[in-house]
């Protein structure tokens, strides 16, 4: 029975989404229960990991169909990285609502949404089911499309606009390419789709699939140039769901990825390259973006679609250790975007007028130095400079292309970090360096939920053995896609 | 364990940190603080000299713990002559420049530094943190054991050097001078990791003793241009190399202690000190010994121009600093034992005489107020002593015997001399060393010359100030003196000298002799010298003439223009990108529609032409109902295009929707047209509502660009381009698929036996896929929160009333319709008589849909539809006061709690989540016949309940702004 422990981290968020609607009228103790349920969640995440690491994977075929007729949930350790990722980020966007002053952070339905995100993101990366993760994946699109337009941000509605009417899109080439797989092999399920497409030569009809996913989910990890929706709608969100939706739900879209060129379509070179090439070029348009815009929350989201195209260039080299290397530094990207969101919008609500725009944040950072290290932490974690986590994502991604011998798209990731360096600093001398007579003393957006995730990046640049060990692990596990069949095979 | 005492120094450094903030709490002064927390790093010199003595002959110290052991990774530390010199370097000069720093910022003092900004009265805490952090991560960069350990503290340099440069924030100077300084080390630190990381790849591991045991492997290896151009770009930026020097002079903007020790004595040498490490490695190739010497010469001689032009001490200092690393770079190109010599000497001599001299410049500013040579004179009475260190320091830095700068540049040109030189070398480099030692010379002169002995420049406001108190010129006078004993002492200082050997030999790699005694005889280098020094004189002699023609024709000779046209270039391309993100929805679905359909040509291909000569072309089965069902639709759907007003291309898409219910009512598939007949009510109802939101200018604007001509080319494009791989894909489904799927005749075979329906839809949306139905009703239901969300609380105009409020306020009135439209009373008697049908119709759905057509989903489409009714005739406000049962959120909040029970239940029974369970049969209740009482059937009225919510949630939130209006 220990494949119950899959429930509690999908379940968890899912009962907050009724439980908050239900308490929408008491926001204390609304509040207090979604922290409560988060952290519960985040509990019964970690020791889903402990067991995944302790038996391998788990795998519960819900409505105990046999497989593959009904629907698998299935925690391989990649699947559970990527959860333990996500439920680490929520609970910090859990408290950093909490401390808010935005006023859509206390609107009765705003935790309601939250978790609807939280179960979105939980169920993507459990899910053993490509129609499932079709689901999983509309739900995230909603609640984050509900949160952005009901941002305090004039900006949020247009932004969730657009971001609805491209993800709806997304969701058309989701079904496209989920049909395509579905008519070729007559299965949903990821294990069976696996084992079938390893067993015959690809069909016209299974690339036509393969390309439909590949369009889905370069839309949702916002790779260049499928990314147009994103640093419009990044900066338009409350903060608290800006930081979620910068780190973790793009990686769904590289979720995406992992599970198609490790597990359904691993021999399909073309794709690898394909991802090489979009995120190189993510890499160089997001630098340039972010180094190129007026808005700190803006600049955070265009340094996204930069970071994203790191963790697809390591994908698409391929080799295990750099599937290593970008499930690092995804992981680690997590935790900084996170963080730095949350900062740059700590700043902001200090600020005259509450907005990220560097014209009015500057000289800001005068009265708080404690958010001033923070920023100057997390900005070093992006830049990949050390102590931090972002050191060892970078230094690993460098590593393990010199490893495959990537040495031109190396060379181009490694020019492309420079402007990492100069965005992050640039953007700390105008908040902390620069003086504004306009800056007063204010209180703001509580620092606690910044505070954490940069305590905990610098933990995991320090101690840094674990984390790599386990997308190691992970890696090994996504080398071995015969693996993954047999167990959610074995357990049906 | 002898090698854990590496860590000491490290962690006395650390220690330091906290203590800073603990003095603060004291509330202590500068100065004592100063004296109390340069016991630190004096303590940590006393350490690194101790391990020193321990070294067994021959064998560096070695101290490794495991820090990614998976990867094979060390946190190390090494411990030999090289890093001795360093360390010690950089611990003595550091406590002196702690001590220094307390009285530079010492506020009892009557006169302030002007330069800076006034001092508050509290403890400089930011100050003494920053320079302890930077001097842990020097510490660290010179006792690293390894390339990574070394990596993190030499960023840590970067960073800490940043953060001091910058340290007077307010100054836009220093906030230049630190992002420059960060912008040009920090891209060389990209590329020295790059480095790092391909010789870790050739050699398997990091650490200094089998990297240099490496050697053959590394410098015979194809790839050792590339990584020798990443590490020497690495080092050349951090030690100010020309063209990347530029940053140094810049970087003085940091107060004076900061310039002291991190831009003369240490910080700048972490260069230096990687080449040197490295020379046993990678040095000894033609490429290593052209491009260092070419480097090194160009920035001796530029260095050494550049530095006599400055008026400011300041930049001056950090010029003749430029040209020194210049000439340590070129040393290290050699491969000579006298080189290596020279190497050590000249590193230790110029370590003593520019931080006295930085440290004497910082007194002069801070007594004077002002650093401008154009402002100062005459103070050799009013400040003796200051006079006398700056003297010693400034005569160590011309090279003037008998101080211990004449040995570094004996032995410098010595080896410059060295018969082994190549061509072109063998000339340029004596020929540089004696241009650049005679400018050196003249520098210190003016220097000397121009503070103190000079009449004031400016004899009408002369400068006034008067020596220190001893804490503030101790800190000087300390290198000064040491660089005048070294030279004078009668006994060749055995330690030193045995010490600068082992140094030595750490770089060469092999046994160096060192003799620091400054007569060698009458010898080339000897004549060479009186030759430079003859040469300073004559420029001396002539220094206004000099000067005069040095700032008015002479290039400047900066790169500063690359740097800015590198920033501009930057920031070009950085405008660029963000333009290319317009805001404009219908550019980006332009952008993603060619890339989305590329990408599917290049992955998917056109299907095999072969396919095409075969097409079955099935027509027996398209009777009239379907042919005409299937004109319906098309013609429907092109209207959705032509028609010019919306609400017509809303309806038109309802027809759309309606025409392929008929047809999957024909397949057959009852279940599916009965529930796309409600969807599609449901959308329409919605989508009708929405317009209505939405301003009518605003409508009218959007109906005209999307008929413009351009509207409908756009349009045709993307919508033809998608149609063509949507086209594709069905034309190879229909053509490749497999007949039969896998699951199909399973679900036929298995829905009624296992799940007791009768239709094999009802038993996948309910029981087989049940989760996916779950999240799917959480989906729309969100639908309903968020537009519950957005109407009430986001898109609420500061100031408006709430619903409750506005409902409070008015007055009851005669039922009218929508948009206040008079409605019959037999409308309203329709309406009064359809609930509760809607409702007798819902429960049959979900008692008896597992067995028939209609289920959860459809009942609560039916029921909703039935109120959106009550809204149409009765209007919104009459609607409101009359359904005050109707509580939409918790509709949805039940309805989720209902299901998410359900499927848990199942987990309580034994059977397995979502697992299906008859609960009439295990009661065995008296039930009617055909109905069971399953967790299917409970399944279905939470569908219902939430999808109740939802639909509501829609109808009455978009039906009401128009309503408003109109009220």
């Amino acid at each position: 029975m220990t494949s119950y422990w899959l429930l509690p981290p999908l379940l968890l968020p899912l009962a907050g989404v009724p439980l908050t609607l239900a308490l929408r009228k008491y926001p204390r103790s609304q509040q207090i229960a979604a922290l409560l349920v988060m952290f519960a969640a985040l509990l019964s995440t970690l020791t889903l990991l402990r067991q995944v690491l302790r038996h391998t994977a788990l795998t519960l075929q819900l409505g105990a169909w046999p497989f593959p007729f009904g629907i698998s949930l299935t925690a391989d350790l990649p699947g559970t990285f990527m959860l333990t990722m996500s439920h680490l980020v929520l609970m910090a966007g859990f408290l950093y609502a909490a401390g808010s002053t935005e006023k859509v952070t206390r609107y009765p339905t705003f935790y309601t949404l939250f978790f609807a995100l939280a179960a979105g993101l939980s169920g993507a990366f459990l899910t053993g089911d490509l129609f499932n993760l079709f689901v999983f994946a509309e739900i995230i699109v909603i609640s984050g499309a509900a949160l952005t337009a009901n941002a305090d941000e004039p900006a949020g509605v247009e932004a969730a606009y657009k971001y609805f009417y491209i993800s709806t899109l997304a969701a058309m080439f989701f079904l496209l390419g989920v049909g395509a797989l579905y008519a070729a092999y007559g299965t949903l399920n990821l294990a069976d789709l696996a084992r079938q497409i390893a067993s015959t030569p690809l069909s016209p009809l299974a690339l036509a699939g393969l390309a439909f996913l590949a369009v889905t989910f370069f839309i949702k990890s916002a790779a260049v140039p499928f990314h147009f929706w994103q640093p419009d709608f990044h900066a338009a969100a409350p903060t608290a769901i800006s930081a979620m939706l910068s780190s973790l739900v793009v990686k769904v879209g590289v979720y995406g990825f992992l599970r198609l060129t490790t597990l359904l379509f691993p021999t399909v070179s073309l794709l690898k390259t394909l991802l090489v090439l979009v995120g190189i070029a993510g890499v160089v348009y997001g630098g340039f973006g972010a180094a190129g815009t007026h808005n700190a929350k803006r600049m955070l989201a265009y340094s996204t679609l930069a970071q994203i195209g790191f963790i697809l260039v390591g994908l698409g080299w391929g080799t295990p250790f750099s599937i290593a290397a970008a499930l690092v530094f995804a992981f680690n990207h997590a935790l900084i975007k996170a963080a730095m969101l949350m900062l740059a919008g700590a700043m902001a609500s200090r600020a005259a007028v509450k907005s990220a725009s560097f014209s009015v944040v500057v000289g800001v950072g005068k009265y708080h130095p404690f958010a001033g290290i923070l920023f100057l932490l997390g900005g070093m974690a992006l830049a990949g400079i050390p102590p931090l986590n972002g050191f060892v994502s970078k230094f690993l991604i460098f590593w393990s292309g010199l490893d495959s011998a990537n040495y031109l798209s190396l060379a181009v990731l490694g020019l492309a970090s420079i402007l990492t360096v100069t965005y992050v600093i640039r953007a700390f001398m105008r908040i902390w360096f620069e003086t504004n007579p306009e800056a007063k003393p204010k209180a703001g957006d509580s620092l606690l939920a910044p505070a954490l995730l940069i305590a905990l990046s610098l933990v995991l640049g320090i101690w840094a053995d674990p984390l790599i060990v386990l997308a190691q692990t992970s890696a090994q596990w996504l080398n071995d896609p015969q693996n993954y069949i047999r167990w959610v095979i074995g357990s049906g | 364990m002898t090698e854990s005492i590496l860590l000491l120094p490290l962690l006395l450094i650390v220690l330091g940190l906290p203590v800073v903030f603990l003095l603060r709490r004291m509330g202590l002064t500068n100065p004592k603080a100063g004296w109390l927390l340069s016991t630190f790093p004096l303590a940590a010199f006393f350490i690194l000299l101790y391990a020193y003595t321990l070294l067994p002959h021959g064998k560096p110290l070695f101290f490794r713990l495991p820090w990614i052991p998976s990867l094979g990774l060390n946190f190390s530390l090494y411990l030999d002559g090289l890093a001795a010199l360093f360390g010690l370097i950089i611990t003595g000069i550091g406590a002196l420049v702690v001590l220094y720093t307390g009285y530079y910022f010492d506020d009892a003092h009557p006169t302030r530094p002007t330069s800076g900004e006034t001092h508050k009265s509290s403890l400089e805490v930011r100050f003494f943190a920053y320079i302890l952090l930077f001097m842990l991560a020097m510490l660290g960069v010179v006792l690293a054991g390894d390339f990574i350990t070394m990596f993190i503290f030499w960023e840590g340099t970067s960073i800490s050097s940043f953060l001091l440069i910058g340290y007077k924030y307010k100054d836009e100077a220093a906030r230049k001078g630190a992002f420059k300084s960060l912008f040009i080390t920090g891209g060389g630190g990209i590329a020295l990791l790059a480095g790092c990381l391909f010789v870790i790849h050739l050699t398997g591991s990091a650490d200094w003793n089998t990297v240099i045991a490496g050697r053959e492997l590394l410098t015979n290896s194809p790839l050792y241009p590339a990584f020798f151009t990443l590490i020497v770009f690495g080092a050349f930026t951090k030690s100010a190399q020309f063209p990347a020097h530029i940053w140094l002079p810049e970087a003085m903007s940091a107060p004076t202690p900061a310039s002291a020790f991190l831009h003369s004595a240490t910080m700048v040498k972490a260069g230096i000190y990687l080449l040197a490490r490295l020379n046993p490695a990678l040095g000894g190739t033609d490429l290593w010994f052209w491009v260092l010497s070419g480097f090194g010469l160009i920035t001796m001689l530029a260095g050494a121009y550049l530095g006599s032009k400055q008026n400011d001490l300041k930049p001056l200092l950090a010029y003749s600093t430029v040209s020194q690393l210049g000439v340590l770079v070129a040393l290290i190109a050699q491969q000579s034992e006298i080189a290596f010599k020279a190497l050590v000497i000249s590193i230790l001599a110029h370590a003593l005489y520019k931080s006295a001299l930085f440290m004497a410049a910082g007194i002069i500013d801070h007594e004077t107020g002002t650093r401008d040579l154009r402002q100062l004179g005459g103070l050799r009475k009013q400040m003796p002593i200051l006079f006398a260190i700056t003297s010693i320091a400034a005569l160590s830095m011309a090279g003037l015997p008998p101080l211990f700068g004449f040995l570094a540049k004996e032995t410098l040109l010595a080896s410059a001399t060295h018969p082994g030189l190549p061509p072109i070398i063998d000339s340029l480099f004596p020929l540089t060393t004696v241009l650049a030692g005679a400018l050196i010379l003249f520098q210190a002169a003016i220097l000397v010359w121009g503070v103190f002995l000079a009449p004031p420049a400016d004899p009408k406001h002369p400068p006034h100030g008067h020596d220190p108190r001893p804490g503030f010129w101790l800190p000087p006078a300390i290198p000064a003196l040491l660089s005048l004993l070294i030279g004078i002492t009668p006994i060749e200082p055995a330690f030193l000298a045995n010490f600068l050997a082992d140094s030595a030999k750490a770089a060469y790699g092999a046994k160096v002799k060192v003799s620091l005694a400054l007569w060698t005889g009458i010898n080339v280098p000897l004549l060479l010298s009186i030759v430079a020094v003859s040469l300073g004189a004559a420029l001396f002699w002539q220094r206004n003439r000099l000067r005069a023609a040095l700032m008015t024709f002479l290039p400047d000779l900066t790169v500063n223009r690359l740097y800015d046209w590198t920033l501009r270039g930057l920031d070009w391309l950085a405008k660029t990108a963000t333009h290319l993100q317009g805001g404009q929805v219908r550019v980006y679905l332009r952008v993603i529609a060619i890339s989305a359909v590329s990408l599917y040509l290049l992955l998917g291909g056109f299907p095999p032409l072969s396919l095409l000569p075969s097409p079955q072309w099935n027509l027996h089965g398209l009777n009239g109902l379907r042919a005409f069902s299937l004109v319906i639709m098309a013609v429907a759907a092109l209207s959705t295009i032509f028609l010019r007003r919306d609400l017509f291309s809303v309806l038109a898409l309802g027809v759309v929707g309606l025409s392929v219910a008929v047809w999957m009512a024909l397949e057959p598939a009852p279940d599916v047209a009965l529930v796309q007949v409600v969807v599609d009510i449901l959308t329409t109802v919605i989508l009708i509502l929405g317009l209505n939101a939405i301003p009518r200018k605003q409508r009218d604007r959007a109906n005209e660009l999307l008929h413009s001509r351009r509207g409908m080319t756009r349009d045709w494009f993307v919508a033809g381009i998608f149609g063509l791989a949507v086209a594709l894909t069905t034309f190879t489904a229909l053509e490749l698929r497999p007949r039969e799927s896998l699951v199909s005749p399973y679900y036929a075979e298995n829905a009624k036996p296992m799940t007791g329906a009768k239709d094999i839809v009802g038993a996948i949306v309910v029981d087989f896929r049940g989760s996916d139905t779950l999240i799917e009703i959480m989906v729309f239901g969100m639908a309903g929160v968020a537009i519950y969300t957005l109407f009430h609380f986001g898109a609420r105009k500061p100031g408006e009333a709430s619903t409750q409020e506005t409902l409070q306020t008015l007055p009851a009135r005669m039922p009218r319709g929508i948009y206040a439209l008079p409605t019959s009373p037999l409308l309203h008697t329709l309406a009064y008589v359809m609930l509760p049908l809607a409702f007798l119709l819902g429960a049959t759905h979900m008692m008896y849909g597992h067995d028939q057509p209609g289920d959860g989903f459809t009942a609560g489409v039916i029921i909703s539809l039935a109120i959106a009714m009550w809204y149409i005739v009765f209007g919104y406000q009459e609607t409101r006061r009359k359904l005050t049962w109707l509580n939409r959120n918790n509709l949805v909040a039940t309805g989720l709690t209902l299901a998410l029970l359900n499927a848990l239940l199942g987990v309580a029974l034994g059977e397995g989540f979502f697992a299906p369970v008859n609960y009439g049969d295990r009661l065995s209740l008296p039930l009617p016949p055909g109905f069971s009482l399953s967790s299917a059937f409970l399944f279905e009225v939470a569908i219902c309940l939430t999808v109740m919510g939802a639909a509501t949630l829609m109808i009455d939130n978009l039906g009401r702004i128009r309503e408003d209006e109109n009220a």
